[in-house]
């Protein structure tokens, strides 16, 4: 009897410990939720922000690196920042991969489910999905009262605002990163081929610089290092638009011409043949490998091709055509409206925007700064690759935001190309199907 | 009359495990169907609204749904086809007695024992048309001149994510199969030896009768699991190059990552009920046996 009165009563706490674990889970749900849509500081709020002034302050902060030498940056500047800060702030650095685009859905995910951190670097591109669903603080108030508001140009701003379909800003700039085109000089040199300066030039350079080196009637060297996967979209919109096509309508005669330069390219063999399925792993272990002789890229992967090449590597900006463009990457910080210490966290990317952390970071990973202060420096004024992404700036631009773009990228494009490029689809179909999914109601 | 005393001890006892299952399963279950009836797209908050069987009708309509619904047949087929096939020669084999059995009975395991995203990376690897092993094996050979492009051309991605699967769940038809094997009693082929049976006629009117249950159940096991498979196509290729790998599941998971939930919701009831088809056979066998 005992034993069975003492096992009843085991059953029973469980199943006590199990509902009260959800029913509090639910109510801290419901709190942050309220929080949220009322969208103005609560008492509560307005006593923490307060205590931040006097207490110790904890902040989660989500990012990704692109290799394990960014890994360890960020933690050093994450550490001086914890040292020198005198509000008593203290950030823990949590890295997640960058996952081709994976991190901003775990992100959300983790943003929407009550879990997300206080401050996460961020893609522009994500924007309209995070303010649509109430995740990030208007930043409108902390910027124009911020001390440092004119070392970033107001385009930036402008391009800020105008991702989340709004006139409020809740983006914090941090680095941008101009796709330009890497080459190999010994390779241009062994071709007969100087660097292009029209688009013209760029697809000739292209077909001569795919070579069969060793005589067996098999290519080594392939023109273009073209990237298939998820992110090639970037390097493919320099082609639409350099045959005065672009995103708005891609199904004009001179998109369509753009898309079937692009096939061109793969079909007569000036691209690896894995290039349906080549991500950003593949094009930059490929144009390491020798294989290619140019792929396009940003200057995150300048300071890797130098160790690998020395001086015979170097780059140019994609070259005009009709028209001229090159994606603007862009990595940004958010506060997430969660937080319970906005005040600290503006503290945080700031320091990133403007302060030490900017210089660090720019200058150890090579991403173009949004400080004009930190711009100006002779580390930026003299490099090579900082020069062509310099040169890139007043023809950059992004993909259009919206709802679509996200699947669009991830999906659509990938899929939608490699069936172009495989033969499966003409230029034609391929640029409708792109245009209809990307503009769909 | 006296009244029959109700017995609520067992209740009790499964108790802390319906209250489990019912918030970890049934509950999320049934918000998804609630879904697949609505626009549930989290990109568009501000649009979710009830839309009857809209959702599904777009699915009927959706030629990359026929695609994806026309791979996970050949998926399902070839996939568990050819890891029954395997698994029963490799438990033929393993049911010998012959020195290091024990050994390798354990490496055989290896397969079943690694993770489906660690077995999607490997491959991938292993097919790479630039630096992958199996070209590089392929070209020392003599059998080919430059790499092939396993996983980047629609006529070999989808077989070679096949071979993936096929094998990863070739042990686990070997053990499911040698337990089998092990519990057929010797009597029956002493039998079959006195009466000059040959080897093949043990093997159709002994063996293969013997294990049909074990044969059923694993079969069917692995239909549902195969089905739902997410972990090695994903990783391996996506669900490309032009969705050729693109099965149901994998297209759930998509839609699902893009935030369309209702109609990856859809689409997930729509799987859901073609693999109860799967599973009703198998309940009703689990319940004869009883």
């Amino acid at each position: 009897m005992m034993k069975k009165l003492i096992a009843l009563m085991f059953i029973l706490a469980l199943s006590v410990l199990l509902v009260a674990c959800v029913s509090n889970h639910n109510s801290t749900s419901n709190q942050d939720t309220d929080n949220s849509e009322d969208g103005t500081s609560t008492e509560t709020e307005q006593e923490e922000t307060q205590s931040d002034e006097e207490e110790e302050v904890e902040l989660t902060y989500w990012y990704w690196a692109d290799n394990s030498e960014y890994s360890n940056l960020m933690q050093d500047i994450i550490a001086e920042f914890n040292q020198t800060n005198d509000k008593g702030i203290t950030v823990i650095g949590e890295e997640y991969p960058w996952d081709g685009g994976g991190y901003s859905e775990t992100l959300f995910t983790a943003g929407v489910g009550g879990g997300g951190p206080d401050v996460a670097a961020f893609k522009l591109t994500s924007t309209p999905l995070f303010t649509a669903n109430d995740l990030l603080v208007n930043l409108d108030d902390y910027i124009n009262n911020w001390k440092d508001k004119a070392d970033i140009e107001e385009n930036l701003y402008d391009i800020m605002k105008s991702a989340s379909g709004t006139e409020n800003l809740y983006v914090m700039p941090w680095n941008t990163q101009i796709l330009y085109m890497y080459y190999r000089p010994s390779i241009f040199e062994k071709a007969g081929v100087d660097v292009p300066t029209t688009y013209e030039e760029l697809l000739t350079a292209i077909e001569k610089t795919t070579m069969d080196t060793d005589g067996d009637g098999n290519t080594d060297i392939y023109g273009f290092g073209m990237r298939g996967a998820t992110g090639g979209q970037e390097p493919w919109g320099s082609f639409i638009h350099a045959r005065g096509g672009d995103f708005k309508n891609m199904t004009s005669e001179e998109a369509i011409q753009g898309m079937q330069d692009f096939i061109d390219i793969y079909e007569n063999g000036y691209a690896p043949p894995s290039a349906t399925t080549d991500g950003f792993n593949e094009i930059i272990a490929n144009f390491k490998s020798g294989r290619t002789a140019m792929t396009v890229h940003h200057t995150g992967s300048s300071a890797e091709m130098v160790e690998t090449f020395g001086d015979d590597v170097s780059a140019f900006p994609f070259p005009e055509g009709v028209g001229q463009w090159t994606s603007m990457g862009d990595t940004n910080n958010v506060i997430f409206e969660s937080t319970e210490h906005k005040e600290a966290a503006f503290e945080w990317v700031s320091y990133l925007a403007t302060g030490k952390g900017q210089e660090d970071w720019t200058i150890a990973t090579g991403n173009v700064p949004v400080s004009t202060r930190v711009q100006e420096m002779d580390h930026f004024q003299n490099d090579k690759f900082m020069k062509a992404s310099i040169e890139g700036v007043p023809f950059a631009g992004i993909l259009p935001i919206k709802d679509t773009t996200t699947e669009w990228i991830s999906t659509v494009w990938p899929n939608t190309t490699a069936s172009a490029l495989l033969g499966d689809i003409t230029a034609e179909e391929a640029m409708q199907q792109l245009h209809e999914s990307l503009h769909e109601e | 009359m006296r009244r029959k005393k109700i017995n609520l001890w067992p209740y009790l006892l499964v108790l802390p495990a319906l209250l489990i299952v019912t918030f970890v399963v049934f509950i999320p279950v049934i918000e998804a169907i609630f879904m697949s009836f609505q626009s549930y797209d989290l990109r568009r908050p501000d649009k979710i609204a009830y839309l009857g069987f809209k959702n599904f009708a777009e699915m009927f309509s959706d030629p990359i749904f026929w695609l994806a619904f026309k791979n996970t047949i050949i998926w399902v087929v070839f996939g568990v086809g050819l890891q029954f096939l395997f698994g029963f020669i490799l438990a033929l084999l393993l049911n010998q007695s012959f020195r290091g059995r024990g050994m390798i009975r354990a490496v055989s395991l290896i397969p079943w024992a690694t993770p489906g995203v660690l077995i999607g990376l490997m491959w991938k690897w292993i097919y790479d048309g630039n630096y992958g092993v199996l070209n590089d094996l392929l070209i020392k050979l003599g059998l080919i001149d430059q790499g092939i492009t396993f996983l980047s051309q629609t006529s070999t991605a989808f077989g070679s994510v096949i071979v993936t699967i096929i094998w990863q769940g070739i042990p686990f038809f070997a053990i499911m199969i040698l337990a089998g094997l092990q519990v057929i009693s010797q009597e029956m082929y002493e039998a079959a030896d006195i009466d000059g049976a040959s080897k093949l006629q043990k093997l159709f009117h002994i063996t293969i009768p013997s294990l049909k249950n074990v044969i059923i159940i694993t079969i069917l096991l692995r239909i549902i699991w195969v089905s739902n498979s997410v972990d090695i196509i994903h990783n391996m290729t996506g669900g490309g190059p032009s969705y050729s790998t693109q099965t149901l599941s994998v297209y759930i998971f998509n839609k699902a990552t893009v935030l369309d939930l209702g109609y990856s919701s859809s689409m997930a009831l729509f799987l859901m009920f073609m693999l109860a088809m799967v599973a009703v056979p198998y309940l009703k066998n689990a319940f004869k046996e009883r």
